[in-house]
């Protein structure tokens, strides 16, 4: 493919992590660090744990990675996690069956999506605001059902929290699966290719007969399912809903990954590994400030930190290009 | 630097009106090819409206900006008011009395017309705006050009005539001896257009120097008292507009007639495959009718912003029309859906190559086969498939590229307008095709390729509709012509039939 540039290679970097290089080599130099300062850093069991905290946090922004691809832009989804968590939360203490509860919340995150979907194609009102304005609905609501108060499920989720199949946590499977469930739509299915094409120039998207709407309400649709599920694992892995789980704070952490993974905020290219690799650097660098005994009140500040650093470096990255 | 004979003539002691306000002594500019403008001389005098003409990259734009200081020339001098300037910026420009117009609009819609007249300069109060005085500031500007506008007004609200007025009332009140208009008039109709002419007759008779680009031929014989002709960066007619008739006037602008070869056609045109009946768009077209049959190309010609331009958003389906019907093969195609086009085999191409064709981020492999594969609908993407098509149509369109398949924004504007002729016309379900502008910023060797792309779509069976405001390309590729002036149809002819002269007159708008 490259048979135009006289460049004879020496390694071979396959395609999609190529364009990584530079945050893979940060997530090792972090990793590398960490396991020489810290006894416990480089641990089987820790190193599970990381992954099997971050899963929730992939799950999200695997699905946002697409939105952005697309050129929207949704700020419930950790709102989203909220109510679900809570409706969950509610349905299981009230005895509904388990599996019934799942469905219920499934359908309900579906629907959260699809209405801001709805909201942002037929009125045409900025994503930004849309989701702004939901998320701070939402947020509401899931206080208002849970009344304000912790609602425990004792341990009807806890299989799925912490048990394993073959060692990895079933939570890390199913961030793995949506994780490369996005990744193949993207790049070998019609709705994936549609997805970027709409994100690169929706008006010739438009001209060229591609559904612009029913795509772009079919990705936040998407994307509120992807909340549902994430909402489920969240509570599975907590074991009760309470004030403040999710919300808008969750969100941040989200879009800061994706930010990180290198996909623009302006739609038109999307890269789920690069998303990945930036749910585990953050998930790496909270592991890390905990192992090092510094005080949690860091944690935010590294997240904006390490976010900040790599939009100037995706920015400059860009302009090279340029 | 040879002295102009008119101002040797002269006393110098003569009162300054004789003087001119601007002389051009030698003007060359090049921008590495040949000439943009070659030794071009003439005075503007005061008081004076001085048309200046000449066909799309004749060199108008160049010169004003010139003048202007915001582009440099290669040699000659500019004297502005007696001084002599060997390089001019912009602010010199501006200190000695030039002031500009562009045809490019720069107020900001959504402040008031006291805001944009007095843009970085708000008069201001221990700290704070002084609303009244900004008001009657504005209020004076506008009063010197006798423009009836409130200042606080906002600029959006305004119609197109009222805002051009706007921008002339902010230049002239930074004081100005020579106004430069950059086609003013050529969005607005024929009532806005006499607004426009009352306001500058007035500043004329204050002894401004106006200095005015326009395409409209009879513009000039009404308003102007002096003319000057650019052609190829040569002025080829530097005359008082009482001594020439229109027709010297056209053949000044157009030159020998240098027709381009026009290639024989098989044109065996079968039956009306695309039909426009009475269509109608309130400000943009307005009662437009054409029939194309297949294998025939018609091109709809006028000058930039008129009717044909609005043909684009009619026809791809992203807009409809107030009124009106369009035929398809025979049936009737439902207006303001893009996918009703497309299934009829409508295609149609943009001048906005990068706005409204080709999606940036994708490769040129995945741009050339977009329409196809939005098309076949099936689920999942075969890059293989996708490779050995895109390699097909690249070879077919003659794409060149340094690398294989590179990103669409790193090709040259002849290869991205060959990706986008590949993607929308190389299937068989093509029935009538819209072409605006096929070769605008497309360089001449892409040009006469892409020429060829359309008569081979024309000799396929395809009914080809061109929308152009380019009097050779239509000439070129055409075999009728319907002329459009603002949004009304003018005349319609059989290309071999008319002359470059006489389309540039109907194009221009001469009373003839």
């Amino acid at each position: 493919m490259t048979m135009t540039t006289g460049k004879p290679r020496r390694l071979h970097i396959p395609d999609f992590a190529s364009q990584h290089v530079g945050l893979l080599s940060v997530v090792l130099v972090i990793g590398v660090f960490l396991a020489i300062s810290t006894d416990a850093f480089a641990t089987g069991p820790n190193i599970i744990n990381i992954l099997r905290q971050v899963s929730v946090m992939a799950v999200l922004a695997a699905g946002l990675t697409m939105l952005l691809g697309a050129g929207g832009l949704d700020f419930s989804l950790g709102s989203q996690v909220a109510v679900v968590v809570a409706v969950a939360a509610q349905l299981i203490s009230a005895e509904v069956p388990v599996g019934i509860a799942i469905v219920i919340v499934l359908i309900l995150g579906l629907l959260m999506g699809l209405i801001n979907g709805l909201i942002i194609t037929i009125f045409g009102v900025a994503p930004f605001v849309v989701t702004l304005a939901s998320a701070t609905l939402l947020d509401g609501a899931a206080l208002v059902i849970m009344n304000g108060q912790s609602v425990s499920i004792g341990s009807a989720l806890s299989e799925l929290g912490t048990g394993t199949f073959l060692g990895i946590p079933y939570l890390l499977i199913i961030a793995i699966v949506a994780c490369v469930f996005v990744g193949v739509v993207l790049k070998w299915t019609r709705f994936g290719r549609d997805t970027l094409a709409i994100g690169g120039n929706s008006m010739a998207a438009r001209l060229t007969g591609i559904p612009v709407r029913s795509r772009t309400l079919s990705l936040y649709a998407m994307n509120g399912l992807f909340a549902a599920i994430a909402g489920v694992m969240l509570l599975s892995r907590l074991g009760a809903s309470s004030p403040g789980t999710g919300g808008l704070h969750l969100e941040l952490s989200v879009v800061a990954a994706v930010v990180i993974g290198g996909t623009a905020l302006h739609g038109g290219s999307a890269t789920v590994f690069g998303t990945a690799l930036g749910v585990i650097l953050l998930g790496m660098v909270a592991n890390g400030l905990n192992l090092l005994q510094i005080s949690s009140f860091y944690q935010p500040v590294s997240v904006g930190l390490v976010l900040m650093v790599a939009a100037i470096v995706n920015e400059l990255r860009h302009r090279r290009k340029r | 630097m040879v002295p102009d004979p008119s101002t040797l003539s002269q006393p110098s002691s003569e009162a300054s009106e004789q003087r001119p306000v601007l002389s051009l002594r030698g003007i060359q500019k090049s921008f590495g090819g040949p000439l943009a403008l070659a030794d071009v001389n003439f005075d503007v005098r005061s008081g004076r409206i001085h048309a200046l003409l000449g066909m799309n990259g004749a060199g108008k734009s160049t010169l004003v900006q010139i003048i202007s200081g915001s582009l440099p020339a290669t040699s000659g001098e500019i004297v502005l008011n007696g001084a002599p300037f060997r390089t001019m910026t912009p602010r010199r420009a501006r200190s000695a009395g030039v002031a500009t117009v562009f045809q490019r609009r720069t107020l900001v819609g959504s402040l008031t017309v006291a805001e944009n007249i007095l843009m970085g300069e708000l008069p201001v109060r221990a700290g704070f705006v002084d609303w009244r005085e900004a008001h009657s500031l504005a209020g004076n500007a506008l009063a010197a050009i006798r423009a009836e506008i409130d200042p606080r007004q906002t600029v959006n609200k305004l119609g197109a005539a009222h805002q051009t007025l706007v921008e002339i009332a902010r230049e002239i009140r930074k004081g100005a001896s020579l106004l430069m208009l950059d086609e003013p008039t050529a969005a607005l109709g024929a009532v806005d257009a006499r607004i426009v002419h009352d306001v500058v007759r007035g500043l004329a008779a204050d002894g401004v120097a106006i200095i005015y680009i326009s395409h409209h031929l009879d513009e000039v014989f009404e308003l102007a008292d002096d003319v000057t002709v650019l052609r190829d960066g040569h002025v080829v007619l530097d005359v008082p507009v009482a001594s020439i008739d229109l027709k010297e006037l056209v053949r000044a602008m157009v030159g020998e007639d240098v027709r381009s070869e026009r290639r024989p056609r098989n044109n065996a045109v079968g039956e009306v495959r695309l039909e426009l009946d009475d269509i109608s768009a309130a400000g943009e077209i307005d009662g437009f009718s054409v029939a194309v049959r297949a294998g025939e190309i018609v091109a709809v010609l006028g000058p930039a912003g008129a009717a044909q331009e609005s043909l684009f958003p009619i026809l791809s389906g992203l807009s409809s029309p107030a009124s009106g019907v369009i035929e398809v093969a025979g049936e009737t195609l439902k207006q303001g859906s893009v996918r009703a086009a497309l299934r009829a085999g409508v295609r149609c191409i943009s001048v906005d190559r990068m706005g409204y064709g080709l999606i940036p981020g994708l490769s040129v492999a995945e741009n050339i086969t977009a329409l196809e594969q939005a098309i076949a609908r099936k689920a999942f993407v075969s890059w293989r498939a996708i490779s050995l098509r895109a390699r097909e149509l690249r070879e077919q369109f003659n794409v060149v590229s340094l690398h294989d398949n590179p990103a669409i924004e790193s090709l040259s504007g002849g290869n991205q307008q060959k990706v986008l002729l590949g993607k929308l016309l190389a299937n068989d379900h093509v029935v009538a095709c819209l072409l605006e502008e096929p070769t605008g910023g497309v360089d001449i060797s892409a040009k006469a390729e892409i020429h060829r792309y359309v008569e081979d779509l024309a000799s396929r069976g395809v009914a080809v509709l061109l929308a152009s405001s380019d009097v050779d390309e239509v000439l070129r590729l055409a075999d009728r012509i319907v002329v459009v002036r603002g949004t009304a149809q003018v005349a319609e002819c059989v290309a071999t039939e008319t002359t470059r002269e006489e389309l540039v007159a109907m194009v221009l708008g001469g009373q003839e």
